[in-house]
């Protein structure tokens, strides 16, 4: 591999492996506090790109109940992207009272929540195909205003071309990453959002209101996802409503890597991945989720608590 | 004791998205509209309409081709009910989807053999869905029209399998003619193919070898996926090796896509978009990049043959766009259904005689008739396989606000 596709290449990964941070800072957001994995997450992830779309004026196609329909609005990117992503964050709190507080209030299984948000995300996926059907949409050219649809991190006489939207979402994945980590650790939220993690009973006697951190949890999460699913969309088109399932799978691989319920874990873990499916030559592309998923059974096998994940004591 | 058997929930959890992943293509075909006349006597037709199946993709990523010829069929339907269907007797479509996968097609098929009675199949979407699902209409003699399959060897599959989708190796090397013909100065070519599906490979080699036999020169073949979305590294590679033509044979999303990123990485060329950039909705996908993409066609809006003005018209009036290669072929097999259906009642009365009888008479009277239909005029070779008379090179046009296009015809 010559030096430029080498260079090309890393940049590519770090790129989407910073998408994958941030959406799997989303599931170990809510891993942290409740101890389970919200499959909706990858569902949120696609609706999130949807709703950006649908912001930024954009219409649909001829399939759908909403055939050909926009808004009479056209937002920027940026604002498009910053509704989009809330209303997101506010479907998964949606998600979390239908899907999960009622089970927990029963006190179920956690495998029975799982299967539940299971269920969530299958019904997000049709109603989103029930909707506005299943073509591909891609975000208009002006997305990222007049920018070069390409930037040279190379010299005139040897470019290496990288494509500016790659460079942007890096851009973007980064400052949410410093801001949640800032959020989480240095805020007062952040810091009751650690205590309910560390254990849920202790911290509500030490009157934190712990429902009202689930909801904050399940929203930042969910915000997370639609920020991801919109960044994605801008790079590669909305490739239909079964778009955010590969990313749930590979979201999953990258906890799992990172260390379940570590926030840090779940940026390295996602830029691990990220590096690892760059470098899956592009005929062998079709299996870059069994790279990713080689990694994880490997991780399991020598460091079950992933790479920055705590070893858990049993405390009996 | 906290966070119980975290490790086995993720597991548990990775086996069961798994699951759903397939899922979400194949098993969802049951929410489909089931015909209310289904549940006639097994031995004769319906009494009330004739049922012909179609298994098209609805859902999966293949779904937009899908749902092309399904709107096509839908239309057909309609023309020829208000002609009066079948000397009196309509026709009913009974929809089953079948994914874009293997399996999804296959239960597709048993259903509408076995659950729906239909007298004759339309689909499935793809070549390759097609290898698996067709054996299993041939066994049950239950005629087969491929309305979209133009991979080789397709009406080969027996003897109940025939198509009006015009195969590849005749529609794909006038698009590379018609590139030479733009630029003449054309030398050095990059392929690009999805490697992953059955069409796909059967196009590129097409192209491969139309390549060679114009004397150009083959600078690099490369491979991708239908799913893949990301097409940095491929393209450049291609680019690298300064090609002034790049061909491309893949699916709408993926070639879309593909085009999209060659022209942001700098790539000022033509390119030659094989069937699966065949849609309109590819203007979705790549937008103002797609612009001045080459398609060779067997279908165009343009033929001016009487039945196709009236299928544009509607369609345009419906969808406010330009009809698809999909559903004008979709609509060409409903239609040679209805008039091979009609040509039998004229022999005898449709509805006396046993479905497996009318089945295996229908299977051998569409063949030998000559249709007139939106693609021009169609017959059969005794092998099964579709006789067309007209061809197409399209040049791919976008709006001014590079949202929608139209595909120009090449003179």
């Amino acid at each position: 591999m010559d030096m430029t596709l080498f260079l090309q290449q890393f940049l590519n990964g770090l790129s989407i492996g910073s998408v994958y941070a941030i959406f799997a800072l989303g599931y170990t957001l809510v891993y942290s506090i409740l101890g389970i994995i919200n499959l909706a997450h990858g569902a949120v992830f696609t609706l999130g790109a949807y709703l950006t779309y649908t912001l930024m004026g954009s219409a649909f196609g001829f399939n759908g109940l909403l055939a050909n329909a926009k808004l009479p609005i056209q937002l920027p990117f940026a604002i498009a992207l910053i509704v989009g992503s809330t209303l997101a964050g506010l479907v998964g709190v949606a998600v979390e009272r239908i899907a999960f507080q009622p089970l927990r209030r029963k006190g179920s299984d956690p495998l029975l929540t799982v299967v539940s948000s299971l269920g969530v995300s299958v019904v997000i996926v049709n109603l989103i195909q029930y909707l506005v059907g299943a073509e591909s949409y891609t975000f208009p050219a002006t997305t990222y205003g007049n920018l070069p649809p390409a930037l040279n991190f190379g010299t005139p006489e040897n470019p290496i071309p990288i494509r500016t939207v790659q460079v942007m979402i890096f851009a973007v994945s980064m400052v949410i990453v410093a801001i949640l980590t800032y959020f989480i650790s240095s805020t007062k939220y952040g810091k009751a959002m650690q205590a309910i993690a560390e254990d849920p009973t202790t911290a509500s006697l030490l009157g934190i209101n712990t429902d009202r951190y689930i909801i904050l949890t399940f929203f930042i999460s969910s915000f997370l996802a639609g920020v991801a699913g919109t960044l994605v969309a801008s790079s590669v088109s909305i490739a239909g409503p079964y778009f955010g399932i590969g990313f749930g799978l590979r979201g999953l691989a990258v906890i799992v890597l990172g260390g379940l319920g570590s926030i840090p874990g779940a940026v390295l873990g996602g830029l691990v991945i990220g590096l690892v499916e760059a470098f899956v030559p592009g005929e062998y592309s079709g299996y870059k989720d069994a790279v990713a998923f080689g990694i994880l059974f490997i991780m399991l096998l020598v460091r079950p608590q992933g790479l920055l994940g705590r070893r858990l004591i049993q405390k009996v | 004791m906290k966070k119980p058997a975290s490790l086995t929930t993720a597991l548990f959890i990775i086996c069961a998205v798994l699951l759903t992943a397939c899922g979400g293509g194949a098993n969802t075909n049951t929410n489909e509209k089931t015909n209310s006349a289904t549940n006639t006597s097994t031995t004769t037709s319906t009494s009330g309409a004739i049922l012909i199946g179609i298994a098209l993709a609805q859902t999966s990523n293949v779904a937009l081709l899908g749902q092309e010829g399904f709107v096509g069929s839908k239309m057909a339907e309609k023309y020829f009910n208000d002609q009066g269907g079948i000397n009196g007797t309509p026709i009913r479509l009974v929809m089953q989807d079948t994914g874009g996968d293997e399996a999804g097609a296959i239960n597709a098929f048993q259903t509408l053999i076995n659950k729906d009675k239909v007298v004759g199949i339309v689909g499935p979407t793809l070549s390759q869905q097609a290898f698996s699902a067709d054996p299993i209409a041939d066994r049950a003699k239950v005629p087969v029209f491929g309305a979209s399959n133009t991979a080789k060897g397709i009406p080969e599959i027996g003897e109940y399998v025939s198509r009006v989708s015009a195969p590849v190796s005749i529609v794909a090397p006038n698009s590379v003619k018609a590139a030479i013909k733009l630029n003449p100065q054309i030398k050095r070519v990059a392929v690009f193919y999805a490697q992953n599906d059955a069409f796909n490979k059967s196009e590129t080699e097409i192209f491969q070898k139309t390549v060679k036999e114009q004397g150009l020169e083959l600078v690099t073949v490369q491979k991708f996926q239908t799913t893949d979305t990301d097409f940095q590294a491929p393209a450049t590679n291609a680019l690298n090796l300064k090609p002034d033509l790049v061909i491309i044979s893949g699916l709408a999303a993926d070639g879309g896509n593909l085009v999209r990123q060659l022209r942001e990485l700098g790539y000022k060329g033509i390119i030659v978009g094989g069937n699966g950039f065949n849609t309109p909705n590819i203007f979705s996908v790549c937008k103002a990049l797609c612009d001045g993409v080459l398609v060779a066609q067997a279908y165009s809006p343009e033929y001016p043959g009487k039945i196709n003005v009236e299928f544009r018209k509607a369609y345009v009036d419906q969808y406010k766009k330009e009809p698809a290669q999909f559903s004008a072929q979709s609509f060409t097999a409903v239609q040679v259904y209805v008039e091979a259906l009609k040509a039998l009642d004229k022999k005898t009365k449709i509805s006396t005689i046993p479905l497996n009888q009318l089945r295996t008479e229908l299977n051998k009277q569409r063949i030998t008739g000559k249709y007139d239909t939106p693609l021009g005029e169609i017959s059969f070779t005794p092998g099964r396989d579709i006789v067309q008379k007209e061809f197409y090179v399209s040049q791919l046009k976008v709006d001014k606000d590079g949202n929608n296009g139209k595909f120009v015809l090449v003179k």
